[in-house]
Order: C-alpha cells, then sequence, then structure tokens
C-alpha cells in the first residue's frame, strides 16, 4: 500500500511517497526512503530511549511504532514525523537531548551509601526502566518553561530516597524535589500517558510529594 | 593524579571509569551517545557467579573452560569466577534490583553450559537494571569531578610514540570536528563488531570501527573467528531479535516436525543437558535438525505459567507480540540462529593489557575470557570485571610525551572526497560475511570470500563512513584468514573440510597487521 510520510526536517515539512509493506516500525519506514535522515538510534527494539520522535503528535520510540497501527495511516494515508520539539534541534529528527542528564546531576541523583533492599523491589525495578528518551517531557504541559527538570527526576529519585540510607543525602535528594520538581508539576498525568516503558509516574510523583513536601504526613510517620 | 581516557560507555566502560576515579585518578568518558543507548542495556538473561550452597568458584571456572573449548587464557577465567561472587555484591550494592527469592537472597537461574542455577537476574532486564545502577554511580563520580563525560564523539585513532600510547583522536558525530585527548593511559571498551555483519541482535551504535582501526595501527587481535551464532533468533522486519537464552532455563523446549510429528532433538541427541547445552551445540543441533535452514525450528515456551512467560520473560512477550504477531502463550516460536557475540578481538592479558604500553581493553571488545564459545551470562560477568581490572593496571601508567599526530588526522580528512553512499558497499560486505563466516565453513568457501572482499570498493559521503568501510573491510578479511588457518571445528569454528578439534590448535589465534595480516597460534 502506498501512503504519504510527511517528516519535519530542519524545520520545514518535506513530504515523501512510500510504496511497500506497512506491517514496519517507523525507524525501518525511515531506512527504506532513500532518502538520507539523520535521527538516532542504536537499538531498534524499544530498549534504548534513542529513537523518541513525534509521530502523529504523540511522542513515541520510532521502532517500536508500526506505521500500520497508526490511525492517521489507517484513515488518511499518511504519518507525520517530527523532531521533540523541546530540546535544541542537531540536525532533521536528531535532537540533543544533554538537558535530561545535566539535570540529574543538578538534583544529585545517586547514592551516598551502599543500596538498602528495600520493601518494594518491583517498584524500585519499574523506576529503573527510565530510558531518557523525553516522551514525558514532550507531553508535559509544564515542561520547557521555568527551568521545570522534568519526569525523569521525579522517577529516578523515588527510587533512590528508598534505597539511599544516608539520611543527610536523602534529605538532600528530598530538599533538590521540592524546589525543581514540586512546584512546577501539576499532575496532569500526561507523562505516564506517554512513556514506552509504562513507568507509573504518578506513583513516583506522589511518593516524592508525600515524603518531601507533605510536613504533617513527615511529622506522622518521624520521616523528616 | 592520573589522566585516564575510556574509550566507550557500556557496562565495561562505565564500571573503568567508576573504579578509576574511585582511585583517585581523572577518567575522560568518550562515547557516541548516553549509557542509556549502549549494547549493554539490551541483555536481559541475566549474569553468572557461583552463589549458592551447592556451587563452587571451581565449577563455574570449570564450565566456562569447558564451554570455550580450552583456548581461553586460564589465569584470566580463574580470577573472573573467583571474583564473580563479588561483583554481585558490588552491582547490589550500587542499587542494582536483582530479582530475589522468599529469603530475600538473589535468585539464581538455569543457563546454557552450566549445571547449576548460576545465573542472577533482575527480572527480565538485567542489564538495563545493572546500567541504570552504573549511571548513578557514575554520575556521583561526575558530579564529585572525578569523570568528565564526552558525548557524541567516535574514536578515530590512538596517538602512539615509540611503541606507548599517549591519548586519542575522536570525531565528532555531528559537526565531524576532529579533535586529540591525551592521557597518561587509555581503556577501549567499545563493544562488539556488530557491524562487520550489517545488523546483529545488538546496537547499531557498536560498529567495530575502533577495533579494526586499532588493528591498522599495530594492536594485536585474537580470535576473529570465532563468531557467536545464539541459537534462537527471530526474524522480524527491523532484523533477528534475540530469544533470550532464559527462555530455555525456565524450561522452553525446541522442536521441529518429522513425519508429520513434534520432534524434540535436543532431548534426544543430549539426553543430560538438552536445551541447555553450550550456544555453539545448540545452534549446531538447530542448524542439522532443520536441513540447514529448510524446515522451520520452533522453541515452545506456551507450556509454562502465564505468569512467568510475562514476568521473568516479559522481553520474549514483548517481542513476539510487538514483532512477531504472535502470542507466546499458547503458540510456539520460530527460530534459527543469529548473529550474536564476538569471542573476538583486542587480545589482552590477564590484567587487560595489550601489546601497546598504556593500552587496555575490556568488555565485549577484549578477548580473554571466552574462548572458542562464551556462556551465556559470562559477558556481563566479563564486563565488569575487566573494566574493574583494566582501571586497576591503568591507574599506574604515567605519560609526559608528546606527538602530533592530529594533523596527519586532520590533512587525510581535508582530502577527503565524497564518492557515493556507503551503505551499499556494507550491505555488500554483510552479505559476504554472512554467507561464508556462518555456522560451517570451508576452505573453498572461506576462499571464496576473501576474493570477494578484494574486490570491495570503499565508497562514502562523509570521512567517517570512509575510514570505517576501509577499516572494516580489512578487519572481515582478518577474520576469513583467521578460520582458513584454522584447520579444525572448536566451538564456534566449525570446518566441514577439518571436522575434527585438534590438540595442534588448542591455542589462541594471534592475528597483527603491518601492511600485511599475519596470523600465529599461540
Ligand atoms: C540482545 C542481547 C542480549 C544479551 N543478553 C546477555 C545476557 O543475558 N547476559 C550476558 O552476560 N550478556 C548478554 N549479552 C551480551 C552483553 O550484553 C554484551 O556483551 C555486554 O553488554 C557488552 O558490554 P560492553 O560494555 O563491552 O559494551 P557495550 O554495552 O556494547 O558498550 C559499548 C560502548 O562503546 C561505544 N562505542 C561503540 N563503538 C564506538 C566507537 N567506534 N567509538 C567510540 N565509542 C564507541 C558505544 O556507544 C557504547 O557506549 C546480550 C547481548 C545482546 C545484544
Ligand atoms: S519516564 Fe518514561 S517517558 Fe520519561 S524519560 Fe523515562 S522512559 Fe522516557
Ligand atoms: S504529571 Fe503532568 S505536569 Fe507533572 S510531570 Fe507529568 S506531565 Fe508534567
Ligand atoms: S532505537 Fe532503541 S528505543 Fe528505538
Amino acid at each position: 500500500m502506498s501512503i504519504k510520510v510527511k517528516i519535519k526536517i530542519d524545520g520545514e515539512y518535506q513530504i515523501f511517497d512510500y510504496d511497500g509493506d506497512l506491517n514496519i516500525p517507523v525507524t525501518t519506514l525511515l531506512e527504506r526512503l532513500d532518502y538520507p535522515i539523520e535521527y538516532s538510534c542504536s537499538c531498534l527494539q524499544g530498549l534504548c530511549g534513542a529513537c523518541a520522535m513525534v509521530i502523529n503528535s504523540q511522542p513515541k520510540l520510532a521502532c517500536k511504532t508500526f506505521v500500520n497501527d497508526e490511525i492517521m495511516v489507517k484513515e488518511y494515508g499518511i504519518i507525520t514525523i517530527e523532531p521533540l520539539s523541546k530540546f535544541p534541534l542537531v540536525k532533521d529528527l536528531k535532537v540533543d537531548r544533554s538537558i535530561l542528564h545535566d539535570v540529574m546531576i543538578d538534583c544529585e541523583q545517586w547514592l551516598e551509601s551502599d543500596a538498602r533492599v528495600s520493601d518494594d523491589l518491583n517498584f524500585d525495578y519499574e523506576m529503573s526502566m527510565c530510558l531518557m528518551c523525553g516522551c514525558c517531557t514532550e507531553a508535559c504541559p509544564n515542561y520547557g518553561f521555568d527551568d521545570f527538570v522534568g519526569t525523569q527526576v521525579a522517577v529516578s529519585a523515588s527510587k533512590l530516597i528508598s534505597q539511599e540510607s544516608d539520611s543527610q543525602h536523602s534529605k538532600s535528594i528530598k530538599r533538590k524535589y521540592k524546589d525543581k520538581f514540586y512546584p512546577h508539576c501539576l499532575k496532569t498525568l500526561a507523562c505516564e500517558d506517554v512513556c514506552p516503558m509504562k513507568i507509573p509516574t504518578q506513583r513516583a510523583i506522589s511518593k516524592m510529594n508525600r515524603k518531601s513536601v507533605w510536613r504533617i504526613w513527615q511529622l506522622l510517620s518521624g520521616d523528616i | 593524579m592520573s589522566e585516564i581516557i575510556v574509550v566507550g560507555a557500556g557496562i565495561a566502560g562505565m564500571t573503568a571509569a567508576v573504579k578509576a576515579s574511585e582511585l583517585g585518578s581523572h577518567v575522560t568518558l568518550i562515547s557516541p551517545d548516553y549509557s542509556e543507548r549502549s549494547q549493554s542495556v539490551m541483555a536481559m538473561g541475566g549474569i553468572n557467579a557461583a552463589l549458592g550452597k551447592n556451587d563452587s568458584v571451581d565449577e563455574h571456572f570449570a564450565d566456562t573452560m569447558n564451554g570455550g573449548c580450552g583456548i581461553n587464557d586460564v589465569n584470566a577465567v580463574k580470577r573472573l569466577t573467583d571474583d564473580a561472587p563479588q561483583i554481585i555484591n558490588w552491582l547490589s550494592s550500587i542499587g542494582t534490583t536483582f530479582t530475589r527469592d522468599g529469603e530475600g537472597k538473589i535468585d539464581q537461574r538455569y543457563f546454557g553450559g552450566q549445571k547449576k542455577k548460576r545465573t542472577a537476574y533482575a527480572g527480565a532486564r538485567t542489564g538495563k537494571q545493572i546500567v541504570t545502577a552504573l549511571i548513578n554511580e557514575c554520575r556521583k563520580n561526575e558530579a564529585e569531578g572525578g569523570v568528565t563525560r564526552v558525548v557524541g564523539w567516535r574514536f578515530l585513532s590512538l596517538i602512539i610514540k615509540n611503541g606507548k600510547c599517549l591519548g586519542v583522536i575522536c570525531i565528532n558525530e555531528d559537526t565531524s570536528e576532529i579533535r586529540e585527548f591525551l592521557s597518561d593511559s587509555v581503556i577501549i571498551a567499545t563493544g562488539g563488531l556488530n557491524k562487520l555483519f550489517g545488523k546483529t541482535s545488538g546496537s547499531i551504535h557498536n560498529d567495530g570501527v575502533a577495533t579494526a582501526r586499532l588493528f591498522m595501527q599495530g594492536v594485536e587481535l585474537a580470535n576473529l573467528e570465532m563468531i557467536q551464532y545464539h541459537p534462537t533468533t527471530v526474524n522480524t522486519p527491523v532484523k533477528r531479535m534475540l530469544i533470550t537464552e532464559a527462555a530455555r532455563g525456565e524450561g522452553g523446549k525446541l522442536y521441529t516436525i518429522r513425519d508429520g510429528e513434534k520432534w524434540y532433538f535436543m532431548k534426544e541427541w543430549y539426553p543430560e543437558l538438552a536445551e541447555l547445552m553450550p550456544r555453539d551445540v545448540v545452534s549446531r543441533s538447530i542448524y542439522k535438525a532443520s536441513e540447514a535452514g529448510k524446515n522451520h525450528v520452533y522453541l515452545d515456551i506456551s507450556h509454562l505459567e502465564e505468569s512467568i512467560i510475562k514476568t521473568k520473560l516479559d522481553e520474549v512477550y514483548e517481542i513476539c507480540t510487538n514483532y512477531l504477531n504472535l502470542d507466546p502463550t499458547s503458540e510456539a516460536i520460530p527460530v534459527y540462529p543469529g548473529v550474536h557475540f564476538f569471542m573476538g578481538g583486542i587480545k589482552t592479558d590477564e590484567n587487560h593489557k595489550t601489546n601497546i604500553q598504556g593500552l587496555y581493553a575490556a568488555g565485549e571488545c577484549s578477548v580473554q575470557y571466552h574462548g572458542a564459545n562464551r556462556l551465556g551470562g559470562n559477558s556481563l560477568l566479563g564486563a565488569v570485571h575487566g573494566g574493574w581490572i583494566a582501571a586497576e593496571n591503568a591507574i599506574m601508567d604515567s605519560n609526559d610525551d608528546y606527538i602530533n599526530q592530529i594533523d596527519d588526522e586532520l590533512e587525510s580528512f581535508n582530502k577527503f572526497e565524497k564518492s557515493g553512499k556507503s551503505v551499499d558497499v556494507e550491505d555488500e560486505l554483510a552479505e559476504i560475511m554472512a554467507q561464508y563466516m556462518g555456522i560451517y565453513r570451508n576452505e573453498e568457501d572461506l576462499k571464496g570470500a576473501l576474493a570477494k572482499l578484494e574486490g570491495l570498493e570503499v565508497k562514502a559521503n562523509s570521512y567517517y563512513d570512509y575510514i570505517k568501510l576501509e577499516s572494516l573491510i580489512l578487519l572481515a578479511k582478518a577474520c576469513v584468514i583467521s578460520a582458513l588457518m584454522r584447520k579444525e571445528s572448536r566451538g564456534a569454528h566449525q570446518r566441514t573440510d577439518y571436522p575434527q578439534t585438534s590438540e595442534e590448535f588448542k591455542r589462541t589465534t594471534c592475528v597483527t597487521y603491518d601492511g600485511e595480516i599475519n596470523v600465529a597460534f599461540r
């Protein structure tokens, strides 16, 4: 079947015709266009987060998104592919996401002590799946304003504070969260809906709010 | 304080960076992309260590040597298996969320080539969980100033003077800027030689160019003919994807249809270990049972509990449902062997030193632990161990010399002229390798492969693509010549014209380049 492929290349939309198998992921579609388009990819199977882009207005991993599953393809025979919009553009569909990593350093996302084996291993496991892909920040209505650090910080912090036994550092992680995350997040849920790893971001955010912001909770539980 | 360069930021590179920084050195950690994108995150099944009461490091050692068919480095394997329990403890202490049993102890599962439950795992994503913990550890060192990450750069060449390495020259992926990085020592941790075969089960980042360029500069390589075909890969529109060995470890069975009935050939041929024989044996068995791919071979896990498939094997479930439109809880998975791991690469000793002073290699790009066939779960172990040992040794080097080598690199960059798309030649190269460097090889085919490789003409529209193809074609020739010269069958290297294993070749294939490719068995 033939479809139109509309790609935002360096700010301008270009339309390509594609005729062939549609039961392929978007990365394979890009490879088959016979036109050199820059984009990031590494694992080609949804494990590394490199290929996050905006496909028919939704941030997704291109290597896991099948062309024939897209409603726009089924209904109108067109697919629109754009780079993530909240990071500096490198070229074509490739963006520079280094800020996501830089803020992890600012927010002290590491352990000072030996890790405790927490009571909820499954929670820690899920939070460790974050790909740093930036799909969440793309969907978040508040990311991009006022130095908001982004969902990945809450995801990482929610695990680290249960693993960390150095209470000073644990406090420090919570303080950073309270300053750099909490005031900006309106709990709109958009991040959880788009996360390709299905990370329960709302549980992470709630846990962090409970542990670092709600004084009453802290007083009651003695967890200051 | 010594200055160390680590090239590659997967599990081996990050471990090296963390350890060297903890020991007081400053590390510049160079990679094309962040560690979340490294192939290490793709490892699913697990990591080996003799932790259980009824297991021992001696048995781990013996199984590893047997799996490698005796050409592994004995001293290195001894240290690897002795240190393995300590490595698991360290990974746990930095926050890796290993799966635990009812008593809170790290759980272990069966993997191929091992009679004991020796493979520790973290759900269905062991590599990812380890990488996340290592990134945090690395980040702490970055914040404290011990590690500086340089992201977006690929290795071009080593700076060498009088047989000593003084640093590296790298190229920026986006801007093509070329830059030198000087240091007291260099640790290479750039992963496998995937690009030789186009697309493998692993990451397309691991193009093998660092190894190929080092070879051109006189670094000794080894065991290049030892290429692991993983027995169970599936064909998707994207590439051949891996179905982890854990699927067999948890009880998955292999069969093909013979005379209208399911024939469980592994059980028939190898009653004791059956599906859990080492990978080389299982791959060859699938090849034979399917009559060289004419008939389908199936991996059946549908008899396992659905909850096991959806938790411990959730990645298998995802691959089957997403990429094959197949439900493994009720249907068998059609599988065939595919290129997965390179036992060959940069020759290092038990201290991870290469033949160049001040140059080390660790992880999949380095050779010492796995011999002619790597056991599942030993690679993650080797990557951590290698990074650690390389760091401990590299911090002792010092250097106050300099040589201007970057001008030569810039000159050849400036002389470069576009000559056409490199992908076509890359495809041809991959085809030659797939066709002639398969599970079974013979002299006539290998000579044919050499002739075809000779005939390849380098075409490229960018400088990096040019040096990539030029060096990979040379590396491919070195692989084929190694396979030609090893006139026996051992592990991953099977010759139809020399089907026996020969004592004479119970040695490492050592390969050097000085304008000609030289192979010696030592
Ligand atoms: C699908 C899959 C499943 C696996 N499962 C298991 C398992 O269950 N157990 C197990 O033990 N092993 C497993 N393996 C093997 C194991 O994952 C790898 O061998 C191991 O992770 C290698 O680690 P590494 O640090 O050496 O390299 P990698 O993690 O591959 O990292 C290489 C680094 O070098 C960089 N790099 C590459 N080329 C260049 C260049 N030219 N210049 C600069 N930098 C470069 C990369 O960007 C990356 O940062 C699996 C492999 C695959 C593909
Ligand atoms: S939380 Fe999910 S969407 Fe956000 S960076 Fe992590 S994996 Fe991507
Ligand atoms: S909950 Fe809403 S506001 Fe908060 S991080 Fe997620 S998308 Fe952004
Ligand atoms: S390329 Fe790794 S997630 Fe798409």
